[in-house]
Formats: structure tokens, C-alpha cells, sequence
């Protein structure tokens, strides 16, 4: 019941450390480029936090209602809503990005960016939190498992949040260019996750039609190992995914690749990095 | 003539939704499983090859459930004394297990498709 309890809250903790992280860097690298005309503090996401909790509250207190939505494919239906809401968000968010280092309607950009941000963390928060809170839930009214399960979640979440605070100093600690790139590698990873899961949610509903395997490494790497949760959790990896789910994965990839944000990190004279 | 093609347009969109109503409702068998002391029931499911099956769990416990396999690529959660549904398949012949994540020491089984 321990063990269980840490891998169970450490994967959902780390989704979204994850994502916190890559965001909370963006922010500081954002801060650094456009200075105070750019505004954007970092205290988005103390509000998307807390707001995430009220959500995540309110969604597993009413799971038992939504499953039974859409002849109880509800919970498919809604989650993969979430992850499409999410997948706009991080494409709007790399689009918005302003095109020079002075350019025009930063007040706007700013704003933009700000919702956005709040936005992707509050609905990775309701996802992943109202999982938790399930979970915990339903241990609480088995008295012999709460102690084991208490202490589980205390270190699966002590090892979820360190991963997170150790991947944003880490990245800050890199100069910028390599800060930006990195971020933007694992936003591409996060973008294509949030297509890949819509999709394979959509199918189990059979709101989507199957698609075969597009392959299968569970030879290589099996999800049920270590190395495979963690990096399901991160950045969605499956040993058998659908055809159409790696489409869609390919998609959010593609997507990030025609951004502002990926022209402006990757361009040679670094116009994001150098600010005049 | 634009009348009439516009007519055609929703007779035939009538026909194929229709259709794909038909085949969908034809083609899903519907298997039960309950949870129950964090047990399957049946541990063993046994389903066609190539046919896709629609799944509904049934949790008799008062505590939530996940479902999970790796194999089948599904995970949902079944709130306590609730009911969900998943699809599965097409499938290649084969077995496929399933765990429950919140107990997986107990909530065990397995798919097997011939």
C-alpha cells in the first residue's frame, strides 16, 4: 500500500511539477528579455494553484455525476476536453510571443501570456489534483491503510515537488539561449502529450474510431517499470500508441515548431536572448 | 437544381449516419465486470478477436477503483458504488491484464482475446 501510494502521487505530482516549472522559466526568461514593459510576475501561479485546488475539489466531488454523462463515457469526454483547452492554451501562449524586442502591444502580449499560463497549470491542477483526492478519498475510509498511505503521499509528493523545484534551478542556472531551448524542447513534449492523451481518451469512449498500434517497444522499455512511469508521466510515453494518437502527439510538435516562440529561440542571432 | 442537391446532400447524410448507428449498435457486445472487496468479477474476460467490446464496470465497493492495463492502453477511475464504461478493441488474439491501481495487490485480471 506504501509503495503504491508514492508511485501513485509521484506521477501525478510530476505531470504537473513539470509543467509548473517549464512555465515559472519562461517567466523569468520572459521578465529578463522585455524587462518591466512585458508584464508578467510570477505570481500567476500562486493564483493558478490555488484556484487548481478549488477545481480539483469540485471535479472529484462530482466525478460519480460526470461518469455518467454521455452514457457514462463522462470522465472521458470531460478530461479530454481538458487536455484540447490545455493544447490551445500552450499553442496560443508560443504565438503570442512578441515578434521583436520592442515590438508593439506588449501590454496586451503580456496579458495574453499571463491567462494562459494560469490557464495550462489551473487545468493540469484540476486533472491531475482531482485523481488525487480520489484516490486519498477512498483510502481514508479504510482505517488500516491510512497510515501507509499518508506517509506514501507525503513522500511521493516531497519527491514530486523536489523534481520540480531541482528542473527549475537547474534550467535557470544554464545561460539563456540553452535555458530557452530546453524549455522549448519540453514544451514541444508537453504540447504533443496533451494531443496524444485527447485522443486515446476519445477513443476508449469510442468517440474517436480505433486505430492500429502504431508500434510496440514493450519489449524495449514496458510502462509498468520505473523508467516507464516517470516517463509516462512526463512526457506521455506509451509502448503501444495509436497510430492517430501519434499524430496527434506529431501534431502539437509541429505546432510549437511553427511558433514565434521556436523562430525567435532558435534564430541565429538569437533576437530572444540578446535584448538590445 | 440547388434544391435538389441540397436534398440529395441530407438523404445521404441521413443513410450514413444511419448506417454508422446501425454498425455500432450491431458490432458492440457489452461484457459486465464488478468490483467487488477489490476483486474482479469475472477475473477472466473472454472476448472475440477483431470485434470491438464495450466494457461496463460495475464498483460495488464503496471506495473508488482504477481500472488500468498497459497492454489495452485504458485507465479510468470508477467511483465507489458507481459505474463506467470503456471500449476496447479490435484486438489481436491474446492476453491482455488489468489491474486496479488502487489496490493492484488484489483487484487483478485479464483480457483474453481468441
Amino acid at each position: 500500500m506504501f509503495l503504491n501510494a508514492v508511485i501513485i502521487i509521484v506521477q501525478e505530482i510530476l505531470e504537473a511539477a513539470l509543467l509548473i516549472s517549464v512555465l515559472l522559466v519562461f517567466t523569468y526568461l520572459f521578465q529578463k528579455v522585455w524587462g518591466k514593459s512585458f508584464i508578467l510576475k510570477t505570481s500567476w501561479v500562486a493564483y493558478s494553484i490555488v484556484l487548481g485546488v478549488i477545481g480539483a475539489a469540485l471535479y472529484s466531488h462530482y466525478t460519480g455525476q460526470v461518469s455518467q454523462w454521455f452514457d457514462y463515457v463522462g470522465q472521458e469526454i470531460v478530461n479530454a476536453s481538458i487536455h484540447i483547452i490545455s493544447l490551445f492554451l500552450i499553442l496560443l501562449l508560443a504565438f503570442a510571443v512578441p515578434p521583436g524586442n520592442m515590438s508593439a502591444r506588449l501590454v496586451e502580449r503580456s496579458r495574453l501570456t499571463t491567462i494562459c499560463m494560469i490557464g495550462i497549470v489551473l487545468l493540469a491542477i484540476i486533472r491531475e489534483g482531482s485523481e488525487i483526492m480520489l484516490y486519498a478519498g477512498g483510502v481514508a475510509s479504510q482505517p488500516e491503510n491510512f497510515t501507509p498511505v499518508v506517509f506514501g503521499a507525503v513522500i511521493g509528493g516531497g519527491i514530486g515537488v523536489s523534481a520540480g523545484v531541482l528542473l527549475y534551478y537547474g534550467l535557470i542556472s544554464l545561460n539563456a539561449k540553452w535555458a530557452f531551448r530546453v524549455c522549448l524542447i519540453l514544451l514541444a513534449l508537453i504540447s504533443g502529450n496533451m494531443g496524444s492523451q485527447a485522443v486515446l481518451l476519445l477513443t476508449q469512449a469510442d468517440w474517436l474510431p480505433f486505430t492500429p498500434i502504431a508500434w510496440n517497444t514493450s519489449s524495449i522499455l514496458a510502462e509498468a517499470s520505473i523508467p516507464g512511469h516517470l516517463l509516462y508521466a512526463l512526457i506521455g510515453y506509451e509502448a503501444t500508441p495509436s497510430v492517430l494518437q501519434v499524430g496527434f502527439y506529431l501534431f502539437g510538435i509541429v505546432m510549437i515548431v511553427l511558433s514565434p516562440l521556436f523562430r525567435k529561440t532558435w534564430s541565429s542571432n538569437h533576437s530572444l536572448v540578446t535584448p538590445v | 437544381m440547388k434544391n435538389t442537391h441540397s436534398r440529395f446532400l441530407i438523404f445521404s447524410s441521413i443513410v450514413v449516419i444511419s448506417l454508422f448507428g446501425y454498425v455500432a449498435i450491431a458490432a458492440t457486445a457489452e461484457i459486465e465486470l464488478i468490483i467487488k472487496d477489490h476483486l474482479f468479477f469475472p477475473a477472466v474476460l473472454e472476448i472475440p478477436a477483431k470485434q470491438k467490446v464495450r466494457i461496463r464496470i460495475i464498483n460495488q465497493d464503496p471506495t473508488p477503483e482504477e481500472f488500468e492495463s498497459f497492454e489495452l492502453n485504458r485507465e479510468k477511475i470508477i467511483v465507489g458504488n458507481g459505474q463506467a464504461v470503456i471500449f476496447i478493441g479490435p484486438l489481436e488474439p491474446g492476453r491482455y491484464p488489468f489491474f486496479g491501481e488502487f489496490n493492484p495487490k488484489t483487484a487483478q485480471g485479464v483480457v483474453v482475446v481468441k
